[in-house]
């Protein structure tokens, strides 16, 4: 009888305690995008030069996209590291484009003359945009292929090193299986 | 559809009056289903709104903690609430607008899990739960029960009955002298005595001959003591613990009554817990302001307010009362993005727009506010106003103005309802009441608008044409002057003066930068395709110009 209690209350128990510990190693914050290797939506930019860029405009190169804001620390943990992988990679088939979200154009235009950011950057006026790449917060970055196919996104905020790396797998048109995680680190 | 059906009915039998009676079946399911089809008719902005906050309901809010898209005063679920309200415009389904959302974000963007796959079990798990508690409970309960169900006494057993009756019994009141009672104090001294002896043999002081002397001596005395204690009759306290016994003469009955009980208390748990949570979640938020209650809705029907429209309201009001428009219609339009239909933003709007002499727009705004609220005292105002001022629609305006005083208290408002009521009785719709516009003088300026030999096939009959005057090098805004012409033919010579312009007090002077909208339905509030625009070619254009041409050559795709 006691033995049988035991199994029962077991049987009981354990999975729920499976799920809990299944619970313990998700992050409730992570959304898995259904946007890995499929086509990138279309988008015009109004860049703060006063040109207007389209995404079917860098068709051929691969194409890093970042979402930001002025008002976004890790936006701006991450600011340097973007211009200097840019640096790297402006004289090959590479286009790096910035949009800005949910952001006033002094406050923006004044963030990239502090980071001095040289690369395209514009905002996503109706904010369509972040939605259409399925943004829920910032910074977020996409790598799009040369076919226009999103390869890799990235939350949170993202240095050279990984940029450069998952550029270089978007131009040979490597999609990755998952996204992947900033770890923030405020620089103010 | 019948005919398409006729064969087949045909095959399946030879028997005429049969299928007589399949056609007539399928004629009355035809005939129903087309009932059943809502009837067509073109979607209203009040329909889309519905129809959006009905999609957005459903829909997460990506950057808020548990809120709903149509909840949230977030920016974000501003914007996607406004891809609803697009794709509903569009013409798409519910399920093609969750599927566009789905396809971005994932699943995990519809509050409304999926019934089908994997988040099927999110629908089936609460039930199955449910019912497993429910039964856990019945078990327990009954094995409760059980243990607390009393001995059955064998019947016709006198001594055993007794016995137990007696264990039953406690010393009796010390001032009860009846006969069972001198018996029971004296089978508890008897008890006592048997303790003593025990112990006194235990610890040495007695021998084991006297004890077991002793001890034959105090027994004799108590079984006399219990033998004349169960010749006595049944004492009257008894007599429950009898029913006691009788009641398990019959233990069917007695198991159905328990059972009934069980399942009766337990639904009454059951609903008392599921009333208890649906009136928790329906009727307590979170506050989302200082003006906002924790309880609404389903309990108190005051609907939540949000601290930013809230403020948006506050912070409108004060810039009308400043006067300054511009701040005011960027407030108002910011309520009114959170709340399609408030009746006191639209109000606000509609006066803005009757300032600056747009009647018709004024009406649409005061229309709006009472579609929402049909006894709005300043919807209701405005309305008459416009009707009295603008349309000279003396009993509309009467009309209007005799149910606002049947809603106002006595005092100052309701003195100036009257009066203008006594007014429009006075002018008996002969006289033409006097426009608060100021007098034209000052600088103006004139030109011809042409419209494009391409354009004008495209011309819509009940268009309205608004030349509008902004001040050059100004950082956008309200226009300085806006002249409204409806129903325009072309060319037309057209003069902008300080009768237009739209902020009383405002000089209409200086540079200025021309255009011309022919918007297509008339109605100042709503832009699409199909306007047409024009501008002065050599903006900016300095007030009091004579030749300031403009020609409309721009279509609104």
């Amino acid at each position: 009888m006691p033995v049988r209690r035991l199994i029962i209350t077991l049987l009981i128990i354990a999975p729920l305690l499976a799920l809990l510990a299944y619970g313990f190693t998700r992050d409730a914050k992570y959304i898995k995008s259904p946007l890995l290797a499929k086509p990138a939506t279309p988008f015009n930019v109004m860049l703060y030069d006063g040109k207007k860029v389209t995404l079917e405009d860098f068709r051929g190169k691969a194409v890093f996209l970042n979402f930001w804001a002025s008002w976004c620390e890790p936006c701006r943990a991450e600011a340097k590291d973007l211009e200097a992988a840019w640096q790297k990679v402006k004289d090959k088939d590479m286009i790096f484009l910035g949009v800005a979200l949910q952001d006033l154009d002094d406050n923006a235009k004044a963030f990239l003359q502090e980071y001095q950011i040289t690369y395209p950057n514009g905002r996503d006026e109706a904010g369509k945009i972040g939605v259409d790449y399925g943004t829920w917060g910032i910074p977020e970055s996409f790598f799009i292929d040369p076919q226009g196919r999103i390869t890799y996104k990235h939350v949170g905020g993202i240095r050279a090193a990984l940029v450069l790396t998952k550029l270089e797998e978007a131009a040979k048109g490597i999609a990755s299986a998952q996204e992947g995680r900033g770890d923030y680190q405020g620089v103010r | 559809m019948i005919s398409l059906y006729f064969p087949f009915v045909l095959s399946l039998s030879k028997d005429s009056e049969r299928v007589h009676r399949l056609g007539a079946r399928l004629l009355v399911a035809l005939l129903l289903s087309l009932l059943l089809v809502p009837p067509l008719r073109a979607a209203t902005p009040a329909d889309i709104d519905d129809r959006t906050r009905e999609i957005a309901t459903e829909l997460r809010c990506v950057v808020c903690q548990n809120l709903s898209v149509a909840d949230s005063p977030s920016e974000m679920a501003q914007q996607m609430r406004a891809i609803v309200r697009e794709q509903v415009q569009a013409g798409k389904t519910r399920d093609e607008i969750n599927a566009f959302f789905v396809s971005k974000y994932g699943d995990w963007v519809l509050l409304r899990p999926k019934t089908t796959g994997f988040s099927a079990l999110l629908w089936i798990l609460p039930y199955v739960a449910l019912g497993l508690g429910f039964l856990a409970a019945l078990w327990f309960i009954r094995r409760w029960t059980k243990k607390g169900t009393p001995t059955a006494i064998p019947e016709n057993d006198n001594q055993a009955q007794r016995d137990a009756l007696r264990q039953e019994f406690s010393l009796p009141d010390i001032e009860d002298d009846s006969e069972r009672a001198q018996l029971l104090r004296g089978r508890e001294r008897v008890r006592e005595e048997l303790n003593e002896l025990e112990f006194d043999f235990q610890s040495g002081k007695l021998s084991e001959s006297d004890y077991n002397a002793l001890q034959r001596e105090i027994e004799a005395k108590g079984v006399s003591l219990l033998q004349q204690l169960g010749a006595l009759p049944l004492a009257p306290e008894v007599k429950p613990q009898v029913m006691k016994t009788k009641e398990a003469k019959n233990p069917a009955a007695h198991s159905r009554f328990k059972l009934w009980q069980m399942v009766s208390g337990g639904v009454f748990l059951m609903l008392f817990g599921l009333s208890l949570g649906v009136m928790l979640t329906k009727s307590i938020r979170p506050r989302q302001g200082e003006g906002d209650t924790m309880t609404g809705g389903f309990m108190t029907g005051t609907p939540a307010v949000s601290s930013e429209a809230g403020a948006a309201l506050a912070e409108g009001k004060q810039a009308f009362e400043r006067q300054e428009y511009p701040k005011a219609i960027e407030a108002f339009k910011k309520v009114l993005s959170a709340d399609a239909g408030h009746p006191e933003a639209h109000s606000y709007m509609g006066f803005i727009l009757m300032q600056a002499g747009h009647g018709d727009g004024a009406m649409l705004a005061f229309d709006k506010a009472l579609a929402r609220a049909p006894n709005f005292p300043m919807a209701l105002w405005g309305k008459g106003m416009v009707l009295y001022q603008d349309k000279k629609d003396f009993p509309g305006a009467r009309a209007i103005f005799e149910r606002l005083l049947a809603l106002v208290p006595p005092g100052e408002e309701r003195n100036e309802i009257a009066k203008v009521l006594a007014e429009i009785s006075a002018s008996g719709g002969a006289t033409q009441p006097v426009k608060n516009a100021a007098p034209a003088t000052g600088q103006s300026i004139s030109g011809t608008i042409s419209i494009d030999a391409k354009l004008k096939a495209q011309l819509n009959g009940n268009a309205a044409l608004f030349i509008i005057a902004r001040p050059a090098g100004g950082a956008g805004g309200p226009p300085l002057a806006v002249k409204k012409i409806d129903k325009p033919s072309f060319p037309l010579q057209y003069t902008l003066s300080q009768e237009n312009v739209m902020m009383q007090g405002t000089p209409f002077t200086g540079k200025i930068n021309l255009t011309a909208r022919l918007d297509k339905d008339g109605n100042p509030t709503t832009r699409g395709a199909g306007d047409m625009t024009g501008e002065y070619k050599k903006n900016p254009a300095e007030v009091g110009a004579k030749n300031a041409d403009i020609v409309i050559d721009q279509l609104t795709q």
